[in-house]
């Protein structure tokens, strides 16, 4: 077995010391963490060891002994040795290195159970063959998180070495670097340092009056759930209405996300880093659709804006009752030099023509108060571009209400004729559909029955071309609004989960972010141990996508396209998406 | 052409590959053959070709052959997968049409079926089954590589409806150039050599064996009040389950103390239900859905009599099976020299036919003048053993493997003479394709640049220096790892 | 250190260096030929000839300058994501194996398994495209259960070398993890 030796680079070339750090358990690695500098009191290290060991819950050890000789210096090879004495280990690493030269060199001393020294000291050619140098910079694996975030559970088998590795630096280890290099203490120590206290204090203040904040939200959304409670919405019209509207969704949503940014901090730590993400994330993208949205403030309510907008709706709304208006005509003479059914034809046809009067009717009475309507739901966008645009897909599917009525009507027609068509076209080979067992058996029928199923399948076979044409004319009419609405659904969503600070993080500091490390060979010199270079891999821009993205209702799954068709073949009614309240019934 | 290009492409391979120089000199000298079976129809999908492909390829192993199968992929098993005795079998990702049986188009299989030929170095192509379109295709695609190619036969066929005119026109073409023909039983050589207007002489009968360890009597399994019928088969129109729910009725108004055991899946399944429920025969038909094959034997020893209904079975080895079981069999298809099954008359079974085929069985069981299940196990497993099917067919391997494969023209002339003008000149056309587009594979992708298959049987096979090591058909990725260390 | 020339699976050459760190350290480069001029300029030609047929048809400019646009885009993606310069294989005895593949452009994909996951380096057989190839893979351990085989990761998968360049590296592979 290879004994491997994490070491990190602001050690390099520290002064000689002791090395602190841990083994760790079921590999054959050793941490170095510090370097504590000469001249020190031994009493003193191993009082300040166990200080840190009541701080952090234990492993901080003595591993052994760096010397980097300078001038002025000699003699210290058996001033170390002696060393072991004093901080009796299993094990002592004696590691050294000479100037000019890049490799370290290491001996290892093994200290036997019936206490009595046994140096092995292995001949140069053989030190290569048994000890690896990880050279690992602290800070970035300090600050850096591995993917997949695993949850610590209790036993099993032991946790990968890498994983091991970083637990050691970053878990209960911080203690240890609260000892600063200016500090005018007994003992000196090279470890990673972090960047200025300036910082960490504003982040303090921020801390400090975030807590008031909080209070105030929460406060609000207390309030704001009350009067969602209110019984009044749950009646029927109003609380069907609000499950069908755009914009009651993106409510919900954004209550949700405010309560989540407040309450995640009382989760368990262990995943203290990965949850302070998902806040950052949903308050960045909070912060990025509220800016949005006033840009949308600023230009609609710029150059009377709302006022064009209101007066091309109208006439948009009349040209395409007049389109839909020729189209009914078209259909009702030989569409595409089709023969249909006259008489079906003709009711058909009329039955949707007086839909269309009584739509077009419908929004002359509207039209006065439109531009009132337009200036108010334009404020929403305050509230961020998501809600204007829920708004205007909500707005859309009021106004082209007698689209989905023509759609409706025509599935039901198609579906109705479809079904009684298959279940004739099972009468006819002699099969009928056992609802009990949920099977097709076969069955004997009498003359009668086979002489009323077979002129009903011949009626039906002939109407079917004429109610499948308007079922398809107005399927495809269907369509179009919902691929508008779909993609207007499809940017608020967008907006709604995209991990706008965990892609940045993966942008700017590509090390928070790991999904494991990677090793390079330093240049080797005959000789010394293998030294190997510890980066750290970032994680995949895919991925961090995938991992931090904000949970939202398009993460439920949709109907795959080949449903899709067939739920359009057979005539059963599509809508633009899938509710959350659908998946559960 | 074929021949000789591909002669010098083994030559070839052999300079390049290393492991071809052994097989080449082996071919010669000590008369092992490299053979590939071909098939549709192998494990996973149970039945009676695909223990035949396995139990043969088994003992021709043992013979110290080189055996490799070649099947299309089932569900998510697909690649290279090895069985017992290193049996490595390929199975390829080509697109399943109906019945587990692949489309064909004459030529989308080329590039694998190459690939195979030319890695594994093999000197013979042994199909089976006239319903697989792989078997088909490999022998037409063998023929046009210059391979020695053999079929085998394990159904029966009629020669009015159309789907047995277009297969029996098919099986003419694919069947006019294969070197060698066997078939089951007498009756399929009969069926085949008139289906396929063949030479009798190039068609020999090799009956299917049984491995009789496995199925022994046991008649304290059985109930002594009541006659038990057992039927184990795939619940499919080919295997007559609709004359099975047509007897049903019949036989059980006539004795009470009659029942029915039916082993298999399949869509006629809905068939046997009806009437079990139109008659109200719950009690005395029962349905066991499907069986593995460790459970075959726990079911056949508790009947008196194994019934089979199939119309196309040649040599139906559930039959052979049955009667190593000691079960008196009743069924249509026909037995050499055997005496222990009740033969149904006419070409084709009818609802009647077996009717009355069941009741004089069931007189002989109620008179008792059967012979006992012992002697019945005794005389099947002196009849039918593998090693003795291995050995037949090693000898058609031998007959072959000095036979020369028609160059093109010739082979052009005899699709003609043989399958008459119009067929003939249509596939003669396929044939120069598929030439063709051997070509460009052969330019596309030399043999050269293929490498050589770890050998993991054969003469030379690495697996058979390493018996001790434990294999797993399923731990495919295993193989190489013992093969390289 | 020199590297050796070998085949791959089509018959292009490729060649493998193997370079040794240290007795538990060895590193594996498998090298693709540079992509050749006479390719690039022969699909540049193509593409220019075509836009050049559409607009002598719709005498539009914007056709020409898109065709122009559409090959540099196509380059830059050809070598930024599909073409691969060479792939290595890092194995460090008792810590783990590296994998890595350069494309082209520098763009490079590097994923290190732990030796505590790693069941062992194998040879396999598989189906690929219309042929059947051997190729290099690493099994790694199910979690589990400690005899299971829970995912397979092959290696060289762009530059898929023939056997005997495989068996080398094989080999070698198993020197390393058979000593820890």
């Amino acid at each position: 077995m290879l004994l491997k030796i994490f070491f990190p680079q602001c050690c390099n070339r520290a002064d000689s010391g002791l090395l602190v750090g841990r083994w760790l358990s079921g590999y054959d690695a050793a941490v170095v963490l510090a370097v504590i500098h000469y001249p020190f009191i031994p009493g003193q290290v191993k009082q300040y060891l166990q200080q840190l060991q009541a701080q952090s819950g234990g492993g901080l050890l003595v591993l052994g002994s760096w010397s980097l000789p300078k001038e002025g210096q000699e003699g210290i090879e058996c001033f170390l040795r002696d060393l072991s004495t004093i901080f009796p280990q299993e094990r002592w690493l004696q590691i050294n290195r000479e100037m000019g030269k890049t490799g370290f060199n290491c001996k290892v001393i093994h200290r036997d159970q019936s206490k009595i020294l046994i140096h092995t000291q292995w001949a140069s050619a053989g030190w290569e063959e048994k000890v690896i140098f990880i050279h690992y910079e602290q800070r970035k694996v300090m600050l850096s998180q591995l993917h997949p975030v695993e949850v610590p559970d209790t036993g099993t088998d032991p946790p990968s070495e890498l994983r091991q590795v970083r637990d050691s630096t970053v878990g209960g280890s911080q203690p240890l670097f609260f000892l600063d290099r200016y500090d005018d203490g007994p003992l000196k120590s090279t470890h990673w340092q972090s960047e200025g206290r300036e910082a960490s204090i504003i982040v303090e203040l921020l801390k400090q009056a975030s807590v008031p904040l909080c209070l105030l939200i929460s406060w609000l959304l207390s309030v704001w759930t009350c009067i969602c409670n209110i019984r009044i919405f749950k009646l029927y019209p109003l609380h069907f209405l609000s499950t069908k509207l755009s914009t009651c969704d993106q409510l919900s949503y954004r209550t949700e996300h405010m309560r989540t940014l407040i309450h995640l901090s009382k989760l368990f730590p262990a995943s203290l880093q990965a949850s302070v993400c998902r806040k950052a994330n949903i308050l960045v993208s909070l912060l990025v659709d509220v800016a949005l949205g006033m840009l949308l403030i600023s230009w609609l309510y710029r150059d009377e804006h709302i006022c064009m907008l209101a007066n091309a709706l109208v006439p948009v709304a009349d040209h395409v009752a007049k389109e839909l208006d020729q189209l009914l005509q078209w259909l009702m003479g030989a569409p595409a030099g089709l023969k249909m059914n006259r008489a079906l034809d003709q009711v058909l046809g009329r039955f949707f023509l007086y839909h269309i009067h009584l739509w077009i009717s419908y929004i002359h009475l509207m039209s006065p108060f439109i531009e009132g309507i337009l200036w108010y739901g334009g404020l929403s966008a305050g509230l961020g571009l998501t809600f204007a645009l829920s708004l205007l897909s909500d707005m859309v599917a009021l106004l082209t209400f007698h689209i989905y009525c023509f759609y409706v009507y025509g599935a039901r027609l198609y579906c109705l004729m479809i079904y009684g068509l298959s279940s004739l076209w099972r009468l006819f080979r002699g099969k009928k559909w056992n609802v009990l067992r949920q099977r097709v058996d076969s069955c004997s029928y009498d003359l009668d029955q086979l002489f009323i199923g077979t002129l009903l399948f011949t009626i039906l076979l002939f109407l079917l071309p004429t109610v499948a044409l308007y079922y398809l004319v107005f399927t495809l009419l269907r369509l179009v609004v919902v691929l508008f609405q779909g993609i207007l659904r499809l940017s608020v969503d967008i907006v709604n989960s995209f991990p706008l600070f965990a892609v940045g993080l993966r942008v700017f500091q590509p090390y928070r972010l790991a999904e494991g490390v990677k090793f390079r060979v330093l240049c080797e010199e005959p000789g010394t141990a293998l030294h190997l270079l510890m980066e750290i891999n970032p994680l995949k821009c895919s991925t961090v996508v995938q991992t931090y993205r904000i949970p939202t209702y398009s993460c439920y799954p949709k109907d795959s396209w080949a449903a899709l068709v067939k739920k359009l073949f057979i005539g059963e009614l599509i809508y633009p998406w899938r509710h959350k309240t659908t998946k559960t019934d | 052409m074929g021949q000789r290009r591909r002669a010098a492409d083994l030559n070839n391979t052999s300079s390049h590959g290393g492991s071809g120089a052994p097989a080449e000199v082996l071919h010669i000298a000590s008369k092992k053959h490299n053979i590939c079976m071909v098939s549709d129809f192998f494990y996973p999908n149970m039945g009676g070709v695909e223990s035949h492909i396995y139990q043969l390829s088994q003992c021709l192993i043992e013979k110290g052959h080189k055996v490799v199968i070649v099947t299309h992929a089932y569900g998510r098993r697909k690649g290279v997968r090895y069985l017992t005795n290193g049996l490595k079998v390929y199975y390829l990702p080509l697109q399943v049409m109906y019945n587990q049986s692949t489309a064909t188009t004459c030529f989308h299989s080329l590039p694998l079926l190459r690939c195979v030929f030319v890695r594994e170095c093999i000197t013979v192509v042994h199909a089976h089954s006239s319903f697989s379109a792989m078997a088909h295709d490999a022998l037409f695609h063998a023929k046009t590589m210059g391979l020695n190619t053999v079929f085998t036969d394990h159904s029966l066929f009629g020669f009015a409806d159309v789907s047995s005119v277009l297969t029996n026109k098919l099986l003419t073409v694919t069947l006019c150039d294969t070197n060698h023909i066997v078939c089951v039983s007498y009756t399929s050589k009969e069926n085949t050599v008139l289906r396929a207007a063949l030479n009798p002489e190039i068609v020999s009968v090799i009956p299917n064996a049984v491995d009789p360890t496995d199925f022994t009597p046991d008649p304290s399994q059985r109930r002594d009040d009541r006659i038990t019928i057992v039927v184990i088969s795939r619940l499919v129109y080919r295997k007559g389950i609709d004359l099975l729910g047509g007897i049903i009725p019949e036989l059980c108004l006539k004795h009470p103390d009659l029942h029915f055991l039916i082993g298999g899946e399949g869509p006629k399944r809905i068939v046997l239900e009806e009437v079990r429920e139109k008659y109200q025969l719950h009690d005395r038909v029962r349905l066991l859905g499907a069986l593995e094959h460790k459970d075959v034997r726990g079911v056949l020893v508790q009947g008196h009599i194994f019934l089979n209904t199939s119309l196309t079975e040649a040599f139906c080895m559930a039959i052979v099976e049955g009667a190593s079981c000691g079960l008196q069999v009743c069924g249509h298809s026909e037995y050499v020299g055997c005496g222990i099954t009740q033969l149904i008359p006419g070409d084709f079974p009818t609802v009647r036919s077996l009717c009355a085929g069941v009741e004089s069985v069931i007189a002989q069981q109620r008179s008792g003048s059967v012979p006992s299940p012992m002697s019945v196990h005794a005389r099947v497993r002196s009849l039918y053993t593998w090693r003795n099917v291995a050995e037949r067919t090693e000898k058609v391997y031998d007959r072959v493997s000095r036979e020369e494969v028609l160059p093109l023209d010739r082979r052009f002339r005899r699709l003609r003479a043989h399958c008459g003008p119009v067929t003939g000149s249509i596939f003669a056309l396929f044939a120069v394709l598929d030439f063709l587009l051997l070509l460009l594979l052969q330019w596309l992708m030399p043999d050269r640049v293929m490498d050589v298959a770890m050998d993991a049987t054969g003469p030379h096979g690495l697996w058979r220096q390493e018996l001790s090591i434990k294999v797993s058909a399923t731990a495919q990725a295993a193989q190489p790892d013992i093969l390289l260390k | 250190m020199e590297g050796e020339a070998f085949t791959d699976i089509n018959g292009n050459a490729i060649s493998l260096d193997c370079q040794n760190h240290s007795g538990s350290c060895r590193e594996f480069t498998v090298s693709s030929p540079k992509m050749s001029i006479g390719k690039v300029i022969v699909y540049t030609c193509c593409v220019w000839l075509l836009a050049y047929a559409v607009f002598f048809v719709t005498e539009n400019t914007a056709v020409l300058s898109g065709a122009i646009l559409i090959t540099l885009v196509g380059m830059m993606l050809h070598i930024h994501f599909v073409k691969v310069d060479h792939e290595s294989l890092l194995v460090i005895g008792s810590l783990g194996i590296q994998v890595s593949s350069n494309f082209a452009s520098g763009r490079e994909t590097t994923t290190f398994i732990e030796m505590s996951k790693i069941k062992d380096i194998v040879i396999n057989e598989a189906i690929y495209m219309h042929q059947i190839i051997y190729y290099l893979c690493v099994l790694l351990k199910d979690p589990t259960e400690p005899t299971a085989v829970s995912c397979v990761v092959p290696l060289f998968q762009s530059s898929k070398p023939r056997l005997n360049c495989l068996v080398k590296v094989y080999k070698s592979c198993q020197e390393i993890l058979s000593k820890c």
